[in-house]
């Protein structure tokens, strides 16, 4: 079972969080698009501002279409509870300002998607929250980057786009004996094939517009609270070590969400600051958008991952590619433990004629199609270099685990023969792009 | 805030408001391996609308110091001591599963300083699994995994949350799995004397049971309504976690039978 329902994955994506609706029986989740949510009496509206009740207020905050898909991804993942924003990165955000103020320091892997890196190397700097980069498997790089005003562990269960997969459960154990939460953007896995709260994360992030939505038409982010660290531990100064959980919140009449909420004061802070002053709200059609994709999340990710084992070693017999990338050609027992059922369907290869066989491959495919994204049904490509890491200098680039001559594959759902069969013209076009 | 009981520190949740002794003051105790949390939606109604209200968790729970009782009278005592401390002359007591036992134990002695009484989603004796305690000695997340799936009612299982994108499931495992169950349930299964007390209760009392409870079963409730000479109400399509999975119709049965006595 999960941590937190009794049904299978797959019975949660379809059900959880809803029941068809008393006035007319809606068996889909209903759209909600409405801004706001009248009071039945001044009563009601007061019990609401005062948190004595659950409920709706404003949709900036919470919404009822949203709430469905937030519990299915609380229930997927083992958590407590979730919330859904506008974007991954807005996910992110969210989670590195509820847990950080001013003088507080982040520990970050350094192979990271280059939108996060540049959030935690200068957006959050200017804000006074500095973060260190390292080698995130490197178990003795993490213990002496760990300072006094560290408040965060952060990774990305496999790594974009360099295919690592973070060791959750040496990182999880190391960072908790420090007082310290790990959170996971764990966008690339899905809680279909694994589950980073069962691997010791506290926090799992997810940009849904990804693999959870899976059809490229919306964009979301999801933080799911593992309702599994104690907020109310001490720093060496007997101090609270996290004061924006556990001391007195003057805007909700001095709250302490630790001692209101216990394994949801993680959650519940991001829901009453975080949605309330940025606003980073998902609109209630993209979350039915995205909720007809997570119905099918189950079946679509196992036919992701038989369509890239097959690419995997297609790939590797190929004329003109150098190299391949996944994580489960590496032989690491952590990558088993966490990865059963396959360690999802990003690859990574190395086109021959490196930038300019990139170009030629990318230019000649046919039915893959050139995009920013990933975790689409159909199948994607991407040079990096040149894309979304290009503002990376050579150095962090490198760390992050690029080349020039990658290729990033998000390998979709279609025909395999289709796949290859478009791979092989891409092929054949990056060799005659070097004669 | 923190108060010390037996030189222990005890957690004790306010609802949100100071506690103010000139105030009905309404007493919520959890059940077994549960702490303040279980009330958090009753609790911060009757504290901004007129009353006082103390929810502590019990010793060895969550954030209070010490050990668990190994006896629900164990557990009398310490609320004795507790309420004085406080310096509270008169409380509505509401109990949870095993918080009702203990509550019930409590008024017997001291009647005079009982304005009510109400039972939720509990009965007079909890008789428990020999397999679920001997389990929680063993593992008590495995054992909390088996409570919350006997515990929680049918729309809880499909993970209807009266708060917004929370999984209330999830949650009571994560409170439990940190509780010490075993002695709890311990507790609850060698104590006999809940039917002769409830028989001879006279102050005000109520009993809120759950149509679909497993752990302490609706025709248990009935038989502790039938004890207590009332009519209980009963909540359709929830199971034992009365509080935490049907807040709002727990908190409006609450309401109505206390706001009746202190009108």
């Amino acid at each position: 079972m999960a941590n937190s329902s009794y049904y299978k994955p797959e019975t949660i994506a379809l059900h959880t969080g809803y029941k068809p609706e008393s006035d007319h029986g809606s068996r889909a989740v209903p759209i909600y698009q409405t801004t706001s949510y009248a009071f039945d009496g001044v009563q009601m509206a007061s019990s609401l501002f005062n948190v004595e009740q659950g409920g709706h207020i404003y949709s900036r905050i919470s919404n009822p279409t949203v709430a469905v898909l937030e519990q299915r991804m609380a229930a997927l993942e083992g958590g407590t509870g979730a919330i859904c924003t506008a974007s991954g990165m807005s996910a992110l955000f969210s989670t590195f300002i509820t847990l950080c103020s001013a003088g507080d320091h982040i520990v970050s892997s350094e192979q990271i998607y280059g939108s996060t890196a540049t959030t935690l190397r200068y957006t959050l700097k200017r804000f006074g929250i500095e973060c260190d980069f390292i080698p995130i498997n490197d178990m003795d790089a993490l213990r002496s980057s760990i300072r006094p005003n560290t408040k965060l562990v952060f990774c990305e269960s496999i790594s974009n786009p360099g295919m690592e997969v973070s060791n959750l459960p040496e990182i999880s154990k190391l960072a908790n004996s420090f007082g310290l939460p790990v959170v996971v953007d764990a966008t690339f896995a899905t809680p279909s094939l694994s589950r980073p709260i069962e691997h010791g994360a506290n926090i799992v992030v997810h940009s849904i517009t990804k693999w959870i939505g899976g059809h490229g038409n919306s964009i979301g982010g999801c933080i799911i609270d593992g309702g599994n660290f104690n907020w109310g531990c001490l720093n060496k100064k007997k101090k609270n070590k996290f004061p924006e959980l556990t001391d007195p919140y003057a805007p909700f009449h001095g709250i302490s969400f630790w001692e209101e909420f216990g394994p949801t004061a993680f959650v519940m802070k991001v829901r009453s600051e975080a949605m309330r002053d940025i606003g980073a709200a998902l609109s209630p059609n993209n979350a039915f958008l995205i909720l007809q994709g997570l119905e099918t999340l189950d079946l679509r990710m196992r036919k992701h991952v038989e369509n890239t084992k097959a690419l995997l070693e297609w790939l590797k017999s190929q004329d003109g590619v150098l190299w391949v990338r996944h994580p489960e050609m590496r032989d690491d027992e952590h990558i088993k433990k966490m990865f059963p059922n396959g360690a999802g369907s990003m690859i990574c290869f190395g086109v021959a004629g490196g930038k300019k066989g990139g170009a030629a491959f990318i230019n000649s495919l046919s039915l893959s199609t050139h995009l920013a994204n990933v975790g689409d049904s159909r199948t994607l490509v991407l040079h990096p270099g040149s894309t979304t890491h290009s503002r990376l200098t050579k150095k962090d680039m490198k760390s992050a685990g690029i080349s020039e001559d990658l290729i990033r594959v998000s390998v979709g759902i279609e025909n395999i023969e289709d796949i290859k069969t478009d791979f092989k013209t891409g092929l054949k076009s990056a060799l005659r792009a070097i004669k | 805030m923190l108060v010390q009981v037996n030189k222990l520190n005890v957690f004790v949740a306010t609802g949100g408001k100071d506690f103010d002794s000139s105030l009905p003051t309404i007493l919520f105790l959890h059940g077994s391996g549960g702490d303040h949390r279980t009330w958090a939606m009753q609790t911060r109604w009757f504290a901004f609308n007129g009353f006082s209200v103390l929810a502590p968790d019990l010793p060895g729970h969550s954030l209070s110091d010490g050990n668990a009782f190994e006896t629900i009278e164990e557990s009398a005592e310490w609320l004795e001591k507790f309420l004085k401390y406080i310096g509270v002359d008169k409380v509505h007591l509401v109990g949870h599963s095993q918080g009702f036992l203990t509550a019930l134990v409590y008024a017997e002695k001291n009647s005079k300083a009982v304005s009510s009484i109400t039972a939720i989603g509990t009965a007079a004796e909890i008789p428990v699994n020999e397999h679920l305690i001997k389990t929680a000695e063993v593992n008590r997340d495995k054992a909390a995994e088996m409570m919350c799936n006997w515990g929680f009612g049918p729309y809880a299982h499909k993970g209807i949350s009266s708060v917004p994108g929370m999984q209330p499931i999830g949650i009571s495992r994560a409170i439990m799995k940190n509780n010490p169950l075993a002695v709890d349930l311990r507790a609850c299964a060698a104590f006999k004397r809940g039917n002769d007390i409830s028989k001879k209760l006279s102050m005000d009392r109520h009993c809120i049971l759950a149509s679909h409870d497993k752990m302490t079963p609706m025709k248990a409730g009935l038989l502790l309504a039938k004890n207590m000479s009332i009519v209980p109400t009963v909540i359709e399509n929830a199971g034992h976690m009365l509080p935490i999975e049907a807040p709002k119709k727990t908190l409006n049965a609450l309401r109505q039978f206390i706001e009746t006595i202190e009108r």
